[in-house]
């Protein structure tokens, strides 16, 4: 059944180019620490050095060892990016299975929440809490995150369940008898499954994404390198204005190949398991 | 029948008031709380802070700690700050920022905020229609090159940060190339008027941050837009319109009408981390917007300042939701016409 069910993945060239590059990327992140193993944070050498055979991506203002930097920065962005992930996964499920299983009051309250949450501008709330802290830990960061960008997610589970409770299959399962942990995970469970995961990967890119935003500003993680505060620090020493591009331009494209990748692997995911998109 | 016509239309206009009004409320009432129920109380802390900031002027500095005391109010009950906090609020009275002291908080945002407006608003609107426009011809086209380029490149292209995006336009367009100003919404030296070669100098500099959030943001609304229209293309009605023989453009009319409501909804959600993008992309470029005086109020620690700042974006955001269901509710006939249910 697996080997039926992920063949066709593996014949779009889309997915076969997405998931390829985020292995990569990952790879970096989690081997290259160790085949790499020079401290990030060290005084490495002569500062503002351009790429050359001892620094293969240069140094920083402060001699830095740039290559520890990136490879270190994809870990914790990864990182941030899968707590994120779990957070919102975790309650945008509870909260849209719950309001599409009880409905009424319940429904209507939750729904409410998520309707506030989903309007006020997360990007601005992260930022105001994150002005408030005076230590920001990686996990801090991605809590920030992840406790903002559930709504559309709850949403769109709410929907699904709703509309798959008028279904005939489930329907005669329940003629049949099943009762609601049986229909669960029968029925409901494995129908929302592609969805989530899909969203999942969508919440790491956002994770990511906005790790980057809130180190831009000044309120990124305050121990740790991220891809996120490279980009700072490559910033506030007007790396762009004197041309140090080693500095600025590979966070930049690992942090565009990252999640790109991860958009690229959903939508090829969407094209195959979709029917309304498989190529007629 | 216009003013049958018109009822539905103000009772919509008004449910969706009565909500944005409603999460405003809520969205202030987090502002208020947030630096009160952090642990280690920030504010206690600013006010200790605030002699460490380097101001040699004792008597200032006491003036400084009485005002913000006073606008605080942290010896008081907490319902009575809340209430002190919402009708000041409702004055406009932002409190007194502590880096500019004793400039009100609301004095030092106000000429930051036309820039924001001016750079967002166009390169969201235009990145909309363009971003839209694409996408509708992909999924039209689907499967031909035209649809793979658009949808490959928009794959990527959508990821890109607005200011990582702004990032690379400086270093090639303006500082290798030297075609384009490398920061700054006008040249130094220059007073602003509305003089021609002032207004032509701003728009010299305006190119770059500008395309950096137009092209980073088309992506995203491409790819929206394609999947919608080939949903639109599997429905009823199309098979329908197509069966009857109907040409394929007019077909395709009834189709970008109906995923132009989507689309108008999802530009009102996007609007806040479209703000959150265009503030970082200002800081890149020095940028004189709300971006710029927002990293300088939060580098300084100036929390009258950044609390005035939320308030008035967020403000903003909502009102710019607002017009967004206005607009809405005149597109769609249903909540025009009074037939159906609308949302």
């Amino acid at each position: 059944m697996w080997s039926a069910m992920f063949r066709p993945l593996f014949k779009n060239p889309k997915f076969i180019v997405g998931i390829t590059i985020f292995i990569i990327v990952v790879l970096m992140g989690l081997v290259g620490p160790i085949l790499y193993p020079k401290d990030p944070n060290a005084f490495a050498g002569i500062p503002e050095r351009p790429p050359c055979k001892e620094y293969p991506l240069g140094t920083d203002t402060y001699g830095g060892d740039l290559l520890a930097k990136l490879l270190n920065g994809i870990r914790s962005s990864l990182y941030i990016g899968v707590i994120v992930a779990l957070i919102s996964m975790t309650i945008g499920l509870l909260v849209g299975i719950f309001s599409a299983i009880k409905g009424g009051v319940v429904d209507e309250i939750l729904m409410a929440i998520t309707n506030v949450v989903l309007t006020i501008p997360s990007i601005l709330l992260a930022i105001l809490i994150a002005s408030y802290l005076n230590v920001r830990s990686l996990e801090v960061i991605a809590l920030i995150l992840g406790v903002l960008s559930w709504p559309w997610f709850a949403r769109a589970i709410r929907a699904q369940l709703m509309s798959l409770s008028n279904r005939e299959y489930v329907y005669l399962s329940r003629l049949a008898g099943y009762g609601d942990f049986r229909l669960a995970i029968e029925d409901l469970i494995p129908a929302i499954a592609t969805y989530t995961f899909m969203s999942f990967i969508l919440f790491i890119n956002g994770g990511i994404l906005g790790e980057a935003s809130l180190s831009l500003i000044g309120l990124g993680p305050t121990k740790g390198v991220t891809l996120g505060t490279i980009l700072q620090w490559a910033t506030l020493m007007e790396a762009v204005r004197r041309g140090l591009w080693w500095w600025f331009i590979p966070p930049g494209v690992v942090i565009v190949a990252l999640t790109s990748s991860l958009l690229i692997i959903t939508t090829a995911m969407d094209e195959v398991f979709n029917p309304k998109l498989r190529e007629r | 029948m216009r003013d049958h016509a018109l009822k539905p239309f103000l009772k919509y206009l008004g449910r969706r008031l009565f909500f944005l009004v409603l999460t405003y409320f809520i969205a202030i009432t987090i502002i208020f709380i947030l630096p009160r129920a952090i642990p280690g109380n920030p504010l206690a802390q600013i006010l200790s802070r605030i002699a460490t900031v380097g101001s040699a002027n004792p008597e200032m500095l006491s003036n400084v700690q009485k005002t913000l005391m006073e606008e605080f109010g942290l010896s008081k009950p907490l319902y009575a700050q809340y209430v002190d906090f919402i009708t000041r609020l409702f004055k406009g009275d932002f409190g007194t920022s502590i880096h500019y002291y004793p400039k009100k908080a609301l004095d030092v945002i106000a000429p930051y905020i036309p820039w924001t407006l001016f750079l967002l608003i166009p390169a969201t609107l235009i990145a909309w229609i363009i971003g839209n426009t694409l996408g509708a011809v992909a999924g039209n086209k689907r499967g031909t090159w035209v649809d793979n380029v658009v949808l490959n490149s928009s794959l990527v292209v959508s990821q890109i940060p607005y200011y990582w995006l702004g990032m690379l336009l400086i270093y090639v367009f303006a500082v290798n190339l030297g075609i384009f100003p490398n920061q700054g919404a006008y040249s130094q030296g220059i007073i602003p008027s509305f003089s021609l070669s002032f207004i032509l100098d701003v728009l010299y500099h305006y190119i770059l941050p500008f395309l950096s959030i137009v092209i980073a943001a088309i992506g995203g609304w491409a790819i929206g837009t394609r999947l919608l229209v080939i949903n639109e293309l599997d429905a009823d009605y199309t098979i329908f319109a197509v069966n009857l023989g109907m040409r394929d453009s007019t077909v395709f009319k009834y189709v970008f009408r109906n995923i132009l409501l989507p689309q108008i909804t999802g530009l009102a959600l996007n609007l806040g981390s479209a703000l959150g993008g265009a503030l970082i992309t200002e800081l890149i470029f020095n940028y004189p917007g709300t971006g710029y005086i927002l990293f300088r109020s939060l580098s300084t620690l100036d929390y009258q300042l950044i609390q005035a700042i939320f308030v008035i974006l967020i403000l903003a955001i909502y009102l710019a939701n607002f017009i967004v269901d206005f607009i809405y509710a005149i597109v769609d006939p249903r909540i025009r016409l009074g037939q159906g249910e609308g949302s």
